[in-house]
């Protein structure tokens, strides 16, 4: 009516209607929770709402799982970056980094490790979009950061890659949406927002957190948005996988090869080489002599472990005190590959990158450590060799200590002369490495490397002609004091030493001791030696009884006390035979055992059995030795040990048994609290009347609690069984801490290997040299521990699904790459399917939407563990690459899939139920073979192979039960097994200069395509008509004196055709004239009616085609309609991709869409 | 990359049987060399012969190959497949000579485990049935091994002539438990079997009687039973034997055995079984020498945590299949002295389990 627009409503802002909103509001808040709102209103109500809670309260709970990484010092998450190329992977990275470090790198390349709380590190690591780096990268992650383009939505490799996370154990994921302010209408942007959550937590899970990353400014992401997810990052919890729960792991985030320069000048770079890996140990303990499998390149050997000092330490005490001292160690970062501080390490070159113009007086720039170090270098006048000529050197003039030599050795010219020019790379390298860290611990390094170098020199150990130069000092730099090899020598021989000498008291205490075991071996004193010459003669009253009870006792006490033998030294690094060993060898004689185990790399060997004891048996029962027995026969000896059954009561207590008698009584009250007495060091007991009196009251303790825990609440003793299992795996986890806590390094790590979170050097032999040659610091290099079942090979049966996004069936006998395990391989399944639990029956094409078997010849994977299967892992692959995804169910050294083999014979010869059988077989060992068989017409007729016939071939005689017609075809339904070939072809990307295109075996098909090679044609093989000729029955003859005795119903009644005409025929019909006329005017009007007919059919004919006409016109507007529709579309598109394209050259980064 | 599954040697005859059980459980390829070479008769024995055919047959693709003087095997083992088996023990060695090396197998099969064996049943070498069902399989309990693990001795067969027959059932189960027995406790009960086959039946209760005059004094729980086997279950020669066993409160079991020998009268291999088992108590810990070297090899293949077990000093061949433990497996174990008893002889053994887990079993 009136245009004027309307006023918009303006609430009030005061006045009673203002107040009256603002107090309802503030109400609201008050009050917070109304319970009134939520008490049930009814009684089953109030029922359903419990037992509602209590069903919410049990899907909390999941299966207990035990946690293998140590609380205390757990090695760093690991954080991947994940998503499609452009999407602003590594400008998260970066602002990432800076957030937690306050550094900016330019260049960042393998893993970032830095330190974001008092107990956690976080190691970033970007994934580019190689399908090989996703299945690696899926497969250690323990965050995944999904980085989805806002603007353009979900690509494929996004869900490529969620499917792979899915098989191998679901990490935490946190989507993050970047590229949003590409979207300019608030509109678009929440509704897009919006669409892509949905799909997003459908992928994951109801509720997965989902962050959205506006625009980048200053090429990051805005502080705030970082920030938070840095936050969400900080707070994630982590439940451990089942797979990477057992098997260590580590992710390397540096390499280095150290095989000697001249063996790879003289191979041209083409022999094995020795490379070590440095990084986190992650997953279970790593244990020396265990295979390691490197995705990418294969099965390696460890040759050594060794702990370094870690790179990126958590904050502790003291580091917090000198942290305001030294505002720089805060901020650790921990990128060997990447461009800390302007340094960054190439493979044999180290750049710096100088912000600005730069030159060497310049003090106005700021000198970074890494161009300080240069300028050093470039300061150096001297070689080294002239330096070390004097007795002390400074290497660079801000070294703040001086190297020292002793200056004794005079005599090493020759020697060192080969080492020297290593040295000076040496030190330099060192220099580079230590660079992150701070000056002092430099120094330390040279130190410690000096100091190694002498030793090197006076300790005679032989060098190993390897070993010059490099390999030895590699090995110490960073090296935890206490377990450099220097160190681990020193070690040995101290303990050897205190060995001797507890064997010396072992050897005094030998006089009075005297057990039977020890006699036959050892050279008895002559106390003993009497004792039983007298004990053999005085045959009545032999001596050796007269004290026995005293001596006995004493003996026991004795050798109690004071015979304390090192038997883990004594068994693990020497190498006495096992006999010497418990029978006390001499002292010489150890000693002459431990200088032989001197070369203590292959300390463990076997002992050649002596060719006198070969009749020795293998047997449990040890042989009785009757003087021992005879000890027995004594009164006192028997009483001595009453206190070892229940009824000795604790009367013994004195005899230094206290604890024992204590711990047995303490077993019936509660074992638990036994075992942790037993873990408690007694007090030695010096006065046994206090010791007693303590052991009493502890008892007491524990009754006294013990009751008031059940008199208090008896329920709270029975727990239920999901905290029963939480509360024995703390208690065990407890007591693995516990049991080795005072156990020297070098020692612990024999026997319980590297724990989770230490920093190791690995050294791996016999890598292919492709892996130096073509290392690419943006594909992760992982280093998978594998079990010893892992390392065998067999045929595995899994359960598979074809992926339902994969458009094709899978074909058995085609070859499929599988992610399992660690492992990526290529081999050939065949699919099966349980028929009827009777046999497993090869299927020729995966079934739709349906598990099936297949069994593959590979590497062993233990049941249960989950995979997916590929086709193809080259980028230009249309269509969704995940072909299959399973789990493991079985494994074996036979397969048993078989399948249907028809064989199809003729009769020949007909008797009643019997026929000849002939073109089933082709000899008469064949249907030996097959006699008793069972048989089939194709008409039903059951039967049976009985034997064969002698003329011809493979003919046979068999009975049915109806009689067979010669027309009938017979067939027999056997069973052919089949093997899986034996196929195994591990991907070897990591090895390729071009990583991304690895080709497996090709498909037949694929090869012929390829070379452009026509399908060969076998002439029985094509398809022809099929001519039946029609069939021709013989007429049924009945013999006549049959037919004469037939009743007339059943006679054939058989007639001749007419031969003479009929009736009608003799006659000519003559018509009347009327009927003529009759006969006429109808033909007329048939005439008529044809004609009309034509004339009608015609116009139908030309309706139609104008019909067609016009239709033919419309569609031909609509189509210039669509026409002119795409070409907006592609417009809009072309702009879109163009400015796409400017964007990233503007930031000056690579490839949108380039794969 | 070539894959060669890992190559272990070793030289001599002595301890072959734990070092096949080792390389069948980690898979490793073994070699043995030297076996009786300079001997006057070289090479295998019969029973090492059976056994290696009875390995055979437990397991799936198993190559054994046998050098022509017989004096080097190799062994590529498979996988361990157990199912309803038989076998004929030669009649140099006693059942429990075989028995052993498939108690430690068994666990780790893919189908639970039906050996019948065919032998001689009790003799002075190693552990008779009794002892085995009796003191071995109850070690295997604290594994968590237990559900229908059963020996069941069906004849009883004396050497030299033999004629028993036992029936081993075992189940199959994923994983070992832990192990953290450190509490020797106190002997609560005693237990034995005597047997007297083809021989006087009173020879059982004159063994009992002489044993019983010993023990009486200590506990009042002590049974002795009297087994009898009649006609064709009692074996093809005569022979009587007494085993006895001691549990203590935290039931460890300790063990001991006496065999007829000619010309003794049974009373005096009564006390010397008696005598066995009271220097066997004397010794002390939570697992007798018998079976140390199983216990040993069922904590290194528990789960990566820590087990521990006191036990006494190592016998010789413990020692040395703690050796070859550490070749396979590359586990070694702490030994050392119990702290918290000042002066004691026995030892506190703790490993670090490998985590091994039954990868035979099946799925589904």
């Amino acid at each position: 009516m009136d245009d004027r627009p309307h006023k918009a409503h303006r609430p009030a802002q005061s006045g009673a209607k203002a107040e009256k909103k603002n107090k309802g509001k503030g109400k609201e808040k008050q009050h917070g929770f109304n319970e009134k709102a939520f008490a049930p209103k009814s009684g089953r109500r109030a029922d359903r709402q419990g037992r509602r809670n209590v069903e919410r309260d049990q899907t909390r709970l999941h299966v207990p799982l035990v946690n293998r990484t140590p609380d205390d010092e757990p090695p760093p998450v690991i954080i991947a970056i994940v998503g499609p190329p452009g999407v602003g992977k590594t400008t998260l990275l970066k602002s990432l980094v800076r957030r937690y470090t306050k550094q900016i790198l330019n260049d960042v390349k393998g893993p970032v490790t830095v330190v974001s709380g008092k107990k956690r590190r976080l190691t970033f690591i970007e994934c580019n979009n190689d399908l090989n780096s996703m299945i690696d990268i899926g497969k250690i992650a323990d965050l995944v950061l999904l980085m989805i383009d806002g603007s353009f939505g979900f690509e494929m490799e996004t869900f490529e890659f969620l499917n792979i996370l899915q098989s191998h154990g679901f990490p935490k994921v946190i989507g993050i949406l970047s590229h949003l302010d590409l979207i300019k209408k608030a509109a678009t942007l929440r509704s897009t927002k919006k669409a892509l959550k949905k799909r997003f937590w459908t992928e994951i899970y109801q509720g997965a957190k989902l962050f959205y990353l506006s625009g980048v400014l200053n090429g990051r992401y805005p502080d705030t948005e970082i920030m938070n997810l840095s936050r969400f990052i900080s707070v994630m919890k982590f439940r451990p996988l089942v797979f990477r729960n057992s098997h260590p792991y580590l992710l390397a985030d540096r390499l280095e090869d150290l095989t000697p320069r001249e063996l790879v000048r003289t191979s041209k770079g083409k022999c094995d080489r020795t490379v070590t890996v440095y990084g986190y140990v992650r997953g279970t303990n790593l244990r020396q002599g265990h295979k390691v499998y490197i995705p990418g390149v294969g099965d390696l050997d460890m040759q050594s472990i060794a702990v370094l000092g870690d790179p990126c330490p958590l904050p502790n005490e003291n580091s917090e005190k000198k942290r305001k001292l030294s505002e720089k160690k805060k901020l650790l970062i921990h990128a060997p590959m990447s461009d800390v501080g302007g340094v960054m390490y190439d493979k044999d070159a180290v750049w710096v990158n100088v912000p600005g113009s730069f030159t060497r007086g310049n003090k106005d720039v700021p000198q970074g450590e890494g161009e300080q170090m240069v300028m050093d270098l470039q300061d150096v006048n001297n070689t080294l060799e002239d330096a070390v000529a004097k007795s002390q050197i400074r290497l660079f003039g801000t070294s703040s200590k001086t190297l020292t030599v002793e200056d004794d050795k005079g005599s090493i010219s020759g020697e060192k002369s080969d080492d020297e020019e290593y040295n000076d790379e040496e030190d330099e390298e060192d220099e580079e490495d230590g660079e992150d860290e701070e000056d002092e611990e430099d120094e330390e390094d040279e130190e410690e490397e000096v100091d190694e170098d002498n030793d090197d020199d006076d300790g005679d150990i032989p060098r190993d002609a390897r070993n010059t130069g490099r390999t030895t000092h590699r090995k110490i730099m960073r090296t935890v004091p206490s377990s450099s090899k220097k160190e681990r020598e020193d070690v040995e021989y101290a303990d050897s030493d205190s060995d001797f000498g507890e064997d010396d008291v072992d050897e005094e205490d030998r006089r009075v001791r005297f057990s039977g075991e020890d006699q036959d071996q050892d050279i008895p004193s002559d106390e003993e030696a009497e004792a039983i010459s007298e004990g053999e003669e005085g045959e009545s009253i032999p001596k050796w009884k007269l004290n026995l009870s005293e001596r006995a006792q004493k003996s026991t006490s004795l050798s109690r006390k004071a015979r304390v033998k090192d038997w883990t030294k004594l068994i693990y690094s020497t190498n006495l035979t096992p006999e010497e060993i418990v029978g006390d060898k001499k002292e010489d004689d150890l000693k002459e055992g431990d200088n032989m185990e001197m070369d203590e790399d292959d300390f463990f060997q076997i002992k050649k059995t002596s060719s006198d004891n070969a009749e020795e048996l293998d047997m449990s029962n040890d042989p009785v030795d009757p003087e021992e027995l005879k000890k027995w026969e004594d009164e006192d000896m028997l009483e001595s040990i009453r206190h070892l059954f229940i009824t000795g009561g604790d009367v013994d207590a004195e005899q230094g048994d206290g604890g024992l008698n204590e711990q047995g009584v303490d077993a019936d009250v509660d074992e638990n609290e036994s075992n942790e007495d037993g873990n408690v060091p007694k007090p030695s007991s010096s006065d046994p009347e206090s010791a007693r009196a303590a052991a009493l009251a502890a008892r007491k303790e524990a009754l006294k609690r013990k009751f008031d825990e059940q008199y208090d609440d008896p329920e709270s003793s029975k727990l239920d069984f999901y905290t029963e299992k939480k509360d024995e795996m703390a208690r065990q986890l407890a007591l693995n801490r516990a049991e080795f806590e005072g156990v020297d390094a070098e020692s612990r790590a024999i026997v319980e290997g590297y724990r989770p979170g230490s920093y190791v050097r690995i050294e791996l032999a016999n890598v292919p040299a492709e892996l130096i040659e073509n290392f690419d610091p943006t594909y992760p290099i992982i280093v998978g521990g594998l079990l010893s079942t892992e390392e065998r090979f067999g045929y595995i049966q899994v359960r598979i699904k074809r992926h339902r996004w994969y458009t094709k069936t899978l074909k058995t006998n085609d070859p499929l790459i599988f992610s399992l395990g660690w492992r990526r391989f290529q081999t050939i399944p065949i699919y099966s399917l349980d028929d009827h639990s009777i046999r497993m029956r090869m299927l020729k094409y995966t079934p739709e939407h349906m598990h099936c078997y297949a069994t593959f010849y590979g590497p062993v994977s233990l049941p249960n563990t989950g995979f997916c299967a590929f086709n193809s892992l080259s980028g230009d692959t249309p269509g969704f690459r995940v072909t299959a995804t399973g789990v493991v169910l079985d494994i074996d050294r036979s397969v048993k899939i078989v399948k249907k083999l028809k064989l199809t014979g003729v009769p020949y010869k007909i008797f009643k139920n019997t026929a000849f059988v002939r073109d089933m077989f082709s000899s008469a060992l064949e249907v030996a073979k097959f006699e008793g068989a069972n048989i089939r017409t194709v008409s039903g007729i059951r039967g049976q192979v009985k034997k064969a016939l002698p003329k011809p071939d493979g003919a046979f005689r068999a009975t049915f039960e109806d009689k067979v017609l010669m027309s009938d075809i017979i067939f027999l339904r056997a069973w052919y097994s089949i093997q899986p070939r034996k196929f195994y072809n591990p991907v070897t990307s990591l090895l390729l200069s071009n990583k991304a295109d690895w080709t497996g075996m090709r498909l037949t098909g694929q090869i012929r395509r390829d070379e452009g090679i026509k399908t060969p044609l076998d002439v029985n093989s094509t398809y022809k008509r099929i001519e039946r000729a029609p069939r021709r029955f013989n007429p049924l003859i009945v013999p006549k004196k049959l037919q004469a005795s037939l009743p007339y119903a059943s006679k054939p009644k058989l007639m001749k055709p007419q031969q003479n005409q009929t009736y009608l025929q003799k006659r000519a019909v003559v018509m009347e004239p009327e009927e003529k006329k009759a006969v006429a005017l109808l033909q007329q009007i048939r005439a008529l009616r044809k004609d009309q007919m034509v004339r009608r059919k015609e116009k139908k004919v030309e309706k139609k085609a104008e019909r067609q006409k016009k239709l033919a016109k419309e569609e031909e507007r609509k189509g210039e309609k669509e026409k002119e529709r795409r070409k907006d579309a592609m417009r809009a598109a072309g702009q879109k991709s163009k400015r796409e394209a400017d964007m990233e050259d503007g930031r000056g980064r690579s490839k949108r869409r380039k794969t | 990359m070539v894959h060669t599954a890992s190559l272990v040697n070793f030289s001599g005859h002595q301890h072959l049987r734990h070092r096949l059980v080792l390389a069948i459980l980690t898979g490793k390829h073994i070699r043995i060399d030297k076996i009786r070479s300079e001997d006057k008769n070289p090479g295998l024995r019969d029973f090492e012969i059976s056994l290696l055919r009875l390995l055979e047959k437990i397991t799936n693709g198993t190559i054994i190959e046998i050098s022509v003087t017989g004096t080097a095997i190799l062994l590529k083992p498979g996988i361990i497949f157990g199912g309803v088996l038989q076998h004929d023990c030669p009649k140099s060695r006693s059942i429990g000579y075989f028995l052993e090396p498939i108690i430690m197998l068994a666990p780790f099969a893919k189908r639970p485990v039906q050996l019948t064996l065919k032998g001689i049943t009790t003799d002075e070498h190693d552990l008779s049935a009794d002892l085995l069902r009796t003191v071995t399989l109850p070690h295997l309990q604290l594994f968590g091994i237990s559900n229908g693990l059963e020996l069941r001795i069906k004849k009883r067969g004396a050497p030299p002539e033999g004629g028993g027959e036992v029936q081993f059932l075992c189940p199959i189960v994923k994983q070992l438990k832990t192990l953290n027995f450190v509490d020797p406790g106190k002997v609560k009960r005693i237990r034995g079997i005597a047997h007297a086959v083809r021989v006087n039946p009173q020879f059982s209760n004159r063994m009992i009687e002489a044993s019983r005059s010993i023990l009486n004094r200590y506990i009042p729980d002590i049974y002795l039973y009297s087994d009898v086997y009649k006609g064709d279950e009692s074996g093809k020669s005569p022979g009587y034997a007494l085993s006895l066993l001691a549990e203590s409160t935290t039931s460890v079991i300790h063990c001991a055995e006496a065999v007829s020998e000619p010309g003794v009268a049974p009373e005096d291999i009564g006390l010397k079984a008696t005598r066995q088992l009271l220097a066997e108590v004397n010794k002390g810990g939570c697992v007798d020498r018998k079976h140390q070297i199983l216990v040993i090899m069922f904590m290194v293949l528990g789960s990566e945590d820590v087990g521990r077990c006191r036990m006494g000093e190592p016998t010789p061949r413990t020692i040395q299949f703690l050796r070859d433990v550490q070749t396979f497996f590359g586990t070694s174990f702490k030994i050392v002295a119990d702290s918290s008893l000042p002066g004691c002889s026995q030892l506190l053994y703790s490993c670090y389990g490998t985590g091994y887990v039954n990868a035979n079993r099946t799925l589904a």
